[in-house]
């Protein structure tokens, strides 16, 4: 089979700015050595074509979909979204498949998690590279996320994660995180 | 009196494009227009002043299907430029590779042109997600073509989306023998599942060219016989691979090769004046919309010769095999026909890889700014690229994308047909319009969808 028990997807376009943050966070990736049933993919804007369509659920128990998603936070900030919580269309316009969604197809029977990240600049339809700096930052914090869903543990804890956002930022945008 | 109807956006196929048609009163095309509203910019920009080992890569994302082709047909145009022969048994990872993109591409086509076609002896049009026998084994065939040609692209390319085997100068790595056996094998699997495939698909298309009419949203619509037909000529560069302006005697010439723009060749400002709200999906664009392909079409019209041609697989088919079909009914039959010729080229590809053999050229020249090319023949037609190179910098390129070809050429194939098939007509070119982004947004009546999850 093409794809194991668990699949990492990084979904994006990297000449979009920071819509290349998927496809970061797989490079990242690829650094740290992982179980031989987790499969890491840079997707780029083949997600629908090349994974979702191709999955079997009798092998792919899993599947991790790392993006960007414009959900009106800070830039860099990093949520957790099932299929149900996406709006129609996103993943399928841009390929016109059946305009039906290959996530719903497989919803029920593969675990699906879209680990979203809020975006800072996407230059659509202009091409630019490279992630934002709130962007960059986000990267190691959304691999720990991922690993955390697929149940590998590094030994760092979410408690961690917050104590290290505090370090980045200034005093003022502790406060604003915190009000929140 | 002439009507004009727009059908946007085209579905079925990669990327946003639109048909903007001139109909008479019975429904015919008079003029069609068939024009790309995905907007890519730049990256010609983009690549100016990067070395020749990025640029492949940023051509690579220009598209969510062909990245294969662009990645190939960019890092060959960069050898072309900077005049490095690469070995032997690199060529064949690559030919390896494009084969395996080839297949899978073929498959995914099969689904999406299989819910315009109808089971033979009934009048039940197919859904390839269907349960139902006889169906489901087709759907399940089809997966598994796909599967393997993305698992030997994945042996071959080292990732099976976007390859990161290949190089300036040859591959990486050569696979190890276990690899080319594996490979070997998967294709001795995938050869009696094509030829079943390409024999049913003809099948089906057969039965459908019969027909005397057929039904478009509840329409029912009578089926030319000259569905698709057009009087241009056919580009390819290729049987299966490609050429590139390093070769004695290269099959593209860049000087028979003019662009010109969309406003010389679309129709200008009109008015939609026929509505149709029963076409599938969704209906047409409103009466009264104000259309104007001269000002949306977001590509220039490429010329060889004076005219727009055909690439795909028809063109290499007529090229290199006398194939002499027209219409749409004829390039889909082309289309499958290279089904099986994929696992016979790559067995040859195969046998004749030595895994021992050197993968990286000795030297790898800086540039010296000549102008180099190479062209890809990519699923859906010729890709060619121009690169120059100068002390390991890029100071130009430029991409020729297959869809570019065709796009004047579908045009001129819509005219004659009933509106109701114009995207039929336009499946049959296997479109790839470049991808836009692929950013997941707030619904529409602005309501937050998630919770941050780390503040």
């Amino acid at each position: 089979m093409l794809y194991p028990e668990i699949v990492i997807a990084g979904c994006g376009n990297p000449l979009f700015a920071d819509d290349g943050f998927g496809p970061a966070v797989i490079e990242e990736m690829e650094k740290l050595s992982l179980p031989d049933n987790v499969m890491i993919v840079d997707a780029g804007l083949g997600g629908p074509h090349f994974i979702f369509t191709l999955l079997d659920p009798e092998v792919t128990k899993k599947l991790v979909i790392v993006d960007i998603a414009d959900y009106g936070a800070e830039p860099g900030s990093i949520t957790k979204l099932r299929v149900e919580d996406l709006p129609p269309g996103a993943y399928r316009d841009a390929h016109s498949w059946d305009l039906s969604e290959p996530l719903q197809r497989i919803k029920d029977r593969v675990d699906i998690t879209i680990v979203g990240v809020q975006p800072a600049r996407v230059t659509a339809p202009e091409f630019e590279e490279g992630l934002s700096e709130k962007l960059q930052e986000a990267i190691p914090k959304t691999i720990r996320v991922i690993l955390e869903i697929i149940g590998v543990d590094y030994g760092t804890t979410i408690i961690n994660l917050q104590e290290e956002r505090r370090q980045h930022g200034t005093a003022e945008t502790c406060s604003s995180d915190e009000s929140r | 009196m002439s009507k004009v109807v727009e059908i946007s956006p085209t579905t079925r196929h990669e990327g946003h494009s639109k048909l903007v048609l001139k109909v008479n009163d019975q429904g015919i095309i008079e003029t069609g227009n068939w024009c790309s509203i995905t907007p890519v910019r730049g990256v010609e920009k983009l690549a100016v002043g990067k070395t020749p080992e990025q640029v492949p890569k940023i051509a690579s994302r220009v598209c969510g299907i062909c990245p294969i082709a662009h990645n190939l047909a960019a890092t060959e145009a960069m050898e072309a430029s900077i005049k490095c022969e690469i070995p032997k048994d690199a060529l064949m990872l690559r030919h390896i590779l494009q084969l395996a993109n080839r297949l899978h591409s073929i498959a995914l086509h099969d689904i999406l042109i299989l819910p315009d076609l109808y089971l033979p002896g009934t009048e039940v049009k197919i859904n390839p997600f269907t349960a139902e026998e006889p169906v489901r084994t087709v759907a399940k065939r089809i997966q598994r073509l796909r599967e393997i040609g993305q698992t030997i692209g994945q042996i071959a390319g080292g990732d099976c989306i976007h390859p990161r085997n290949t190089r300036i100068g040859g591959m990486y790595r050569n696979v190890s023998e276990q690899a080319k056996t594996k490979m070997y094998d998967l294709a001795k699997e995938g050869l009696p599942l094509a030829k079943a495939q390409m024999d049913l698909m003809i099948a089906i298309l057969r039965n459908y060219q019969a027909r005397e009419s057929v039904d478009v949203g509840g329409m029912k619509v009578a089926l030319p016989k000259t569905l698709g037909y057009h009087n241009q000529g056919y580009l390819a560069t290729h049987a299966f691979y490609g050429c590139s302006s390093l070769e004695e005697c290269p099959s593209w010439d860049i000087n028979r090769f003019k662009e010109v723009r969309p406003w010389d060749w679309y129709m200008g400002e009109m008015e939609v004046s026929l509505e149709e709200p029963r076409y599938p999906i969704g209906g047409t664009t409103k009466l009264g919309t104000k259309v104007n392909p001269q000002m949306e079409a977001c590509t220039g019209i490429p010329m060889y010769d004076g005219q727009p041609v055909e690439v795909g697989p028809r063109a290499r088919l007529v090229t290199y095999k006398n194939f002499d079909e027209k219409g749409t009914v004829g390039q889909n039959i082309a289309r499958e026909m290279e089904y099986t010729d994929c696992f016979y080229e790559m067995f040859d590809c195969l046998e004749a890889l030595n895994t021992n053999g050197k993968v990286v050229a000795d030297y790898i020249p800086d540039g010296d700014g000549s102008l180099g090319w190479a062209t890809n023949e990519a699923p859906r037609g010729c890709d060619a690229h121009i690169a120059r190179v100068k002390d390991w910098k890029v100071q130009y390129f430029s991409m020729l994308v297959p869809t570019t070809w065709n796009f004047a050429t579908c045009s001129a194939a819509l005219q004659g047909a009933p509106w109701q098939l114009a995207e039929v007509i336009m499946r049959g070119y296997d479109p790839c319009v470049s991808c836009a982004t692929h950013m997941i947004v707030l619904d529409e009546e602005n309501k937050v969808v998630a919770q941050k999850l780390i503040q």
